[in-house]
């Protein structure tokens, strides 16, 4: 990974001091089709969560169509942010690529300041996967149904809490959009991962959560909490037996924990190209669609275009949530 | 002078300062109300207990005896840190293969009985040991040469 | 009790396999490895192994990747004791009397406890999965954000226990801890608090950065003032492993470590590392010269040794009979059993026995590989030591500095570590020792995190740490152990001011 660009950088200093020029070096590597080396595909999170599976999945789908190895690389910390960063600030050969959830929309609107600018210096090569949530409640409560949810919320102001995986991400701003479209209230409280919070859901100090599938299945196959709603289009092929929450009653209500691969901008369109199209036939692979339906994901390859479409519609969905939520002052 | 324990007395000095920075920092988050405390609240609380903890330390110093400090020894504290901050700003535009011999050999000299012969095939052994274990074993993404 | 035995048999059966034993071998080699080694950890090893363990079985992936976490426990104490530094926080603990007996020339006795002390545990610890896990697992569900809190709070009053001087002193630091351990983004607010604008701090300070800047470079500092070589260590290397009086002295001591490990290990969090903490923090309160301890009293490394390895096996019953993971390395195995279309829960003691108790009797093996493994180690460790200290110091900054760069490859880190170096030293001058500011430092966050917690749940309430039951016995505790501790100085005081 490193090594061998680092140990490329040697090799092409000493030819530059030794013979060639400069130019004469870059219009070589021009002349070459991309990509002629392996390619670094960064997971700006821990070891162990949906996108450092996801990430190494598809890494290892993607080598064949791409023609060249695929190295994944986990650059943790603040959030997605710094591993976001390295890649917005690599050069902008279509080597460097990032693999983000839904943070790289919410960031920009919760944080302060942030070190770089979204759609400025990131562009988007390929939507990869979507994944619904699931709206788990606590199974001491006689709570069966979304419409019950609401009802017990209604009937029981101040009552009731929801878990989630910490301010402004998915299951938080997901909660918030709940109680905006239902005018139920509850509070938040936040937990390091949703993994976290079952223990207090099993137990009801925490009453409900929008959780990831594979942060729930392992409490749901045997009803120690119970699932009650997907927030898919459709439902999940997880649970076919759960409505989602369109179904349930909360019309057009969508949240999708959608990941992409985003590259820096000014990378060459033909670079772009290439790995999308390379994408699009890996996330067609029999083997890596298993892969991911093992965590309730499902493969969706987009156009470049179409992508930074829903990328910008996104952004612009979770900054009104953020904002009625007034989640910033809090 | 009314300091009668140095030690307790400079470590109720550190731990004043410390409060300090703390307090005042932690003046910038909001203090939360109601059950909902705010992100300041509980470092002000911390910063409050150590400012009282640093006090009693200081007026107690003046009053019951205690050791002396002893004299800080400035030139291994100098030399390692540096060494420390040296590595850290050698290691990504030079690579391990130049940021580690030369943090270890530099802080061979913190220690007065330097040998020269020893010092150089220690680095070049410790340097050669964390190539084969970081880099070719566990495959470790470091930076190795020098990034031109 | 017939069932508990038939399902030993079975789970022997499928650990015993020349496969799952050669996976359990490979494991727990590994974890000692990566314990040993600064700057990689159980968690990134695991990590690094998941892709092969997608193409093995589960039951061998699980043992592996067991094997590497609760080897990581035993390597972690290697480095605390021979060069003080410990790799994990659960060894700090050791650390303090561990590296005391290698200076007096006594690694060997030291190092030999630990291994026969943590295999001792380790077997205890089998068991007490085997018989207890359910009841201990409905335990681990009696545990809200108020009880987790009071329990930190005792666990912190058993830190200034840990301290030789002053306890005012120990107080402080506990409190300079818990304040380095707020730094980075608050789970409840998302703000980001004392990283004075510096993204590299956006996550806090990075332990092995604090605990290398004050075991690593700051103690190398203070130990190159003594002139006279006193830092290196004592001449003769003595015997290489424990005598029987060792081991008579720490019966006790292992025993009670061990049940204490056994029983605070099943708590996710801070279970582990409370149970070492407060292993030694007994030992200390039971022993009739508690003053021999931190100057090289071997039963200061049995008890927190026992504790730490005890709990190291206990906190995989919250993964294995609830799906909750008691830390990083544990999410990763569920998320590993995941892939395997195993959902960690109650119903795979039922519905997969041969993976449960394949994985319970593995550990009792691991256990034994690791004393194999080890005790002929403990020579080739002891050697080393004999490197003149004019050597060794230039290997430990080396170590330091590469250790904590690997961690997040952030030069951020480093230069932690070399302000947290000149405060270290001017903590070590000054006579404030660093074990209760390291046990503040990890248990800070999760402290705050669950007082806040309560109180969002309790709307404000405060009387909530008392209503509870749980809660409320380990407030009592607290303010026990906090008199205990506090009146033998009170009373010293008095006299000192007498005196005058």
């Amino acid at each position: 990974m490193t090594l061998t660009k680092t140990r490329r950088g040697l090799l092409l200093g000493c030819a530059l001091a030794l013979v060639t020029s400069l130019s004469g070096w870059t219009n070589e590597a021009q002349a070459q089709a991309f990509p002629n080396k392996p390619v670094r595909l960064v997971l700006p999170y821990s070891p162990g969560g949906i996108i450092d599976y996801v990430g190494r999945a598809v890494a290892t789908h993607l080598a064949g169509p791409l023609g060249q190895q695929v190295i994944p690389e986990n650059r943790p910390g603040a959030g997605g942010i710094t591993g976001t960063d390295s890649v917005a600030r690599a050069p902008a050969d279509g080597y460097t690529l990032v693999l983000m959830d839904p943070a790289i929309v919410i960031n920009p609107t919760l944080q302060p300041s942030m070190p770089y600018d979204l759609f400025k210096q990131l562009t988007t090569v390929s939507m990869i996967s979507s994944s619904p949530e699931v709206v788990v409640v606590t199974p001491q409560l006689p709570i069966k149904s979304m419409s019950d949810l609401i009802a017990y919320g209604k009937a029981n102001p101040g009552k009731l809490n929801f878990a989630s995986a910490g301010i402004g991400t998915t299951p938080h701003l997901a909660g918030e959009l709940f109680k905006q479209r239902t005018g139920v209230d509850a509070t938040h409280i936040p937990y390091k991962s949703i993994g976290q919070s079952y223990p207090d859901l099993m137990s009801n100090k925490v009453q409900f959560a929008f959780s990831s599938i594979a942060g729930a299945l392992p409490f749901t196959t045997d009803n120690r909490v119970n699932a009650i709603a997907t927030t898919g289009k459709v439902r999940s092929p997880v649970y076919p037996d759960v409505p989602t929450a369109d179904e349930a009653g909360l019309k057009g209500f969508e949240v999708d924990l959608w990941l992409g691969i985003f590259a820096p901008t000014g990378t060459p369109p033909e670079a772009i190209n290439k790995l999308n199209e390379a994408l699009r036939t890996a996330l067609k692979n029999p083997e890596l669609i298993a892969a991911l339906a093992k965590v309730g994901v499902e493969p969706r390859g987009t156009s470049p275009a179409d992508g930074d479409t829903f990328l910008k519609a996104e952004y612009a969905k979770w900054k009104k949530v953020i904002e009625d939520g007034n989640i910033k002052d809090n | 002078m009314f300091i009668r324990a140095p030690k307790d007395f400079w470590s109720g000095l550190m731990f004043l300062a410390f409060a300090a920075v703390t307090i005042v920092t932690a003046s910038g988050y909001s203090m939360g109300r109601g059950g909902r405390m705010g992100p300041g609240y509980f470092p002000t609380l911390l910063g409050i207990v150590l400012a009282v903890l640093g006090t009693i330390l200081v007026i107690r110093s003046l009053i019951i005896h205690g050791d002396r400090v002893e004299r800080i020894a400035l030139k291994p504290l100098v030399m390692l840190v540096g060494c420390v901050v040296l590595f850290g700003m050698m290691i990504k535009p030079l690579g391990l293969i130049i940021a580690l011999p030369v943090t270890t050999f530099l802080s061979a000299f913190a220690g007065d009985d330097v040998r020269w012969r020893e010092a150089i095939g220690l680095s070049a052994g410790l340097t050669l040991l964390s190539l084969i274990i970081f880099v070719y074993v566990l495959g470790l993404p470091l930076p190795v040469w020098p990034d031109l | 009790m017939m069932d508990v035995l038939s399902n030993i048999s079975l789970g022997l059966g499928v650990a015993a396999t020349f496969q799952n034993l050669l996976y359990c071998l490979i494991g727990t080699f590994l974890g000692t490895v990566v314990g040993v080694l600064p700057g990689i950890g159980p968690v990134t090893t695991v990590a690094m192994l998941m892709p092969i363990s997608f193409t093995l079985e589960p039951v061998s992936a699980l043992i592996m990747m067991a094997g590497i976490y609760y080897g990581a426990q035993y390597g972690g104490s290697t480095t605390a004791i021979l060069i003080n530094i410990p790799g994990e926080a659960s060894s700090v603990v050791t650390s303090l009397d561990g590296h005391q007996m290698a200076r007096q020339g006594r690694a060997g006795p030291a190092l030999g406890m630990a291994a026969l002390g943590s295999f001792f545990a380790g077997t205890v610890a089998t068991f007490v999965i085997a018989f207890g896990a359910p009841p201990l697992a409905k335990l681990a569900l009696q545990f809200g954000p108020a009880e987790y809190f009071s329990l930190m709070l005792c666990g912190l009053v058993a830190a200034i226990v840990l301290a030789r001087g002053s306890i005012i002193k120990a107080i402080a630091m506990v409190v300079v801890g818990l304040i380095f351990g707020l730094a980075g983004s608050d789970v409840n607010s998302g703000i980001r608090r004392f990283t004075f604008g510096v993204q590299g701090l956006a996550d806090g300070i990075e332990f092995v950065a604090l605990s290398m800047a004050i075991y690593g470079v700051a103690e190398v500092i203070v130990n190159l003032e003594k002139k006279d070589g006193a830092a290196g260590i004592a001449g003769s290397i003595g015997k290489v492993l424990p005598s029987w009086a060792d081991i008579k002295l720490c019966i006790p001591s292992v025993l009670r470590g061990t049940a204490l490990g056994s029983v605070l290990g099943v708590l996710p969090g801070g279970g582990a590392l409370l149970a070492s903490f407060s292993a030694y923090t007994l030992e200390k309160k039971v022993a009739s010269e508690p003053r021999r301890f931190g100057q090289g009293d071997i039963r200061g490394v049995a008890a927190p040794e026992s504790a730490n390895n005890a709990g190291a096996q206990t906190s995989f019953i919250p993964m294995l009979t609830l799906g909750i993971p008691s830390n990083p390395t544990m999410a990763l195995m569920i998320g590993a059993l995941m892939v395997h279309g195993i959902t960690p829960g109650p119903r795979v003691m039922t519905d997969r026995p041969e993976l449960f108790w394949g994985v319970v009797a593995s550990m009792w093996l691991g256990n034994l590989m690791l004393v194999v493994l080890n005790l002929p180690m403990v020579g080739l460790w002891v050697r080393l030591l004999r490197m003149p200290y004019r050597m060794m110091f230039p290997a430990i900054i080396g170590f330091c500095c590469i250790g904590t760069y690997t961690i997040n490859s952030n030069v951020t880190d480093i230069a932690v570590m070399a302000a947290i170096t000149l405060f270290g030293y001017l903590c070590l001058k000054l006579d404030c020792e660093p074990a209760p500011l390291i046990l503040g430092y990890v248990l800070g966050p999760m402290m705050e995190e669950n007082l806040r917690r309560a109180l969002l749940i309790s709307r404000g309430d405060p009387t909530i740490f008392v209503s509870a039951p749980i809660s409320l016995g380990f407030l009592i505790a607290a303010a026990a152990l906090l008199l205990i501790v506090a009146a033998p100085a009170i009373r010293q005081r008095r006299e000192e001011v007498m005196v005058e």
